[in-house]
């Protein structure tokens, strides 16, 4: 376990320190404070994992709605730190493990989670169209199921 | 827009809607302005962080999906034109695709346009890897331009470029916010050069279509 706490620490030297950090999730963005941990992981406070993505850890492991994800017995640490009285979260190994597609701009500070692959593929069993809610341009949100009933003919265009 | 309304007016009464959407990083500012000079009667929705191209994973516009009363596709991306505006560029005639579209919203499931659960289960694959990270690297370019740091986000574009070449959204979209020149050592047309009559939209395959060009042949 100190051997892996000591690499996290390697790494470190070659990031950032701390500074304000943007987390978008699912299309919206968090404003998280800095972490006192200089690292190139984004290591999140537990209120503000809940804040910027509704997750929640439990004994069990890391929840959501109904779903948990168990975090890797042997590899705890590499997930969870605490430090004095702040426990803190690694929320960018926690999307390798749950294979989110992850991107981050350096310069900004800002972390970018896609959805994962059993989202984004959904609809290959349920042949559902998959759903979305987008303003109109006076902004009044539509969604696809808001539809249910016609047939739908969904066209894309652009102004470039 | 004029050419949706038309078919939109003539099919309205028929349970079918169009639901028109706008591709645009730059929201109301640049897709507003064809709103509100056509003032369709057809819904008309902006994307400025490209979900729709995402989770339907299309390349270009316009881009066409059949959608039936119980909100299953029933064909999925296919380049989707309305006239022959452009066929000059494209070869691609819209009136097939008309054509198509009256069939399936007199016929529904049963017209020969709708395809199966079965052939769709067939044709529809999970995104590639690679394109996920794509979409991942273009919202958080997105993003960056929407928060006034559209410099920031030129790498992150052309990271979504290189992981989803095939994808002329995220091309075409980035060189409109920028230059494409400057920025990307680039134009439209070297692009198009560059695929040696490729298509550079989701081809369409319509059996009404099939049947013409067999016709031609024999």
């Amino acid at each position: 376990m100190a051997a892996v706490l000591c690499l996290i620490g390697a790494t470190a030297s070659l990031a950032r320190t701390g500074g304000a950090r943007t987390v978008i999730y699912e299309g919206v963005a968090t404003e998280l404070a800095a972490s006192s941990e200089p690292s190139s992981d984004l290591w999140v406070t537990l209120k503000d994992l809940t804040r910027a993505t509704k997750f929640v850890v439990k004994p069990q492991g890391v929840c959501r709605d109904e779903s948990c994800f168990p975090l890797p017995k042997d590899r705890k640490s590499q997930f969870v730190m605490k430090k004095g009285k702040v426990t803190w979260f690694n929320l960018s190994e926690f999307a390798k493990l749950i294979k989110q597609p992850t991107t981050f701009d350096e310069q900004n500070s800002v972390w970018y989670f896609g959805p994962r692959p059993e989202q984004q593929n959904a609809f290959l069993t349920s042949l559902e169209a998959p759903e979305f809610t987008l303003p109109d341009i006076n902004g009044k949100k539509h969604s696809l199921s808001d539809f249910r009933g016609k047939k739908v003919l969904l066209v894309t265009w652009a102004s470039w | 827009m004029p050419g949706w309304q038309k078919l939109y007016s003539e099919l309205k009464s028929k349970n079918f809607e169009i639901i028109s959407i706008a591709e645009d990083t730059g929201g109301v500012k640049d897709a507003g302005p064809a709103i509100t000079t056509a003032k369709p009667e057809y819904t008309v929705l902006i994307d400025d962080q490209h979900l729709v191209t995402r989770l339907y994973d299309m390349v270009n516009v316009p881009t066409g999906v059949w959608i039936n009363e119980q909100g299953r596709i029933v064909r999925p991306n296919e380049v989707a034109y309305v006239d022959n505006r452009f066929k000059g560029m494209h070869g691609v005639d819209a009136a097939p695709y008309l054509e198509a579209i009256r069939d399936w919203v007199d016929k529904g499931d049963k017209s020969t346009f709708a395809i199966s659960e079965g052939e769709m289960r067939a044709r529809l694959k999970p995104q590639n890897p690679d394109h996920s990270l794509a979409a991942a690297e273009f919202a958080l370019g997105e993003y960056l331009y929407a928060t006034g740091r559209g410099r920031d986000a030129i790498p992150h574009f052309k990271e979504a470029q290189r992981l989803n070449p095939e994808s002329w959204n995220y091309k075409r979209q980035a060189w409109a916010l920028s230059s494409a020149e400057k920025d990307y050592g680039t134009t439209f047309g070297q692009e198009v050069k560059k695929l040696n009559g490729k298509p550079y939209y989701t081809p369409r395959t319509l059996p009404n279509e099939v049947k013409k060009s067999d016709e031609k042949k024999n």
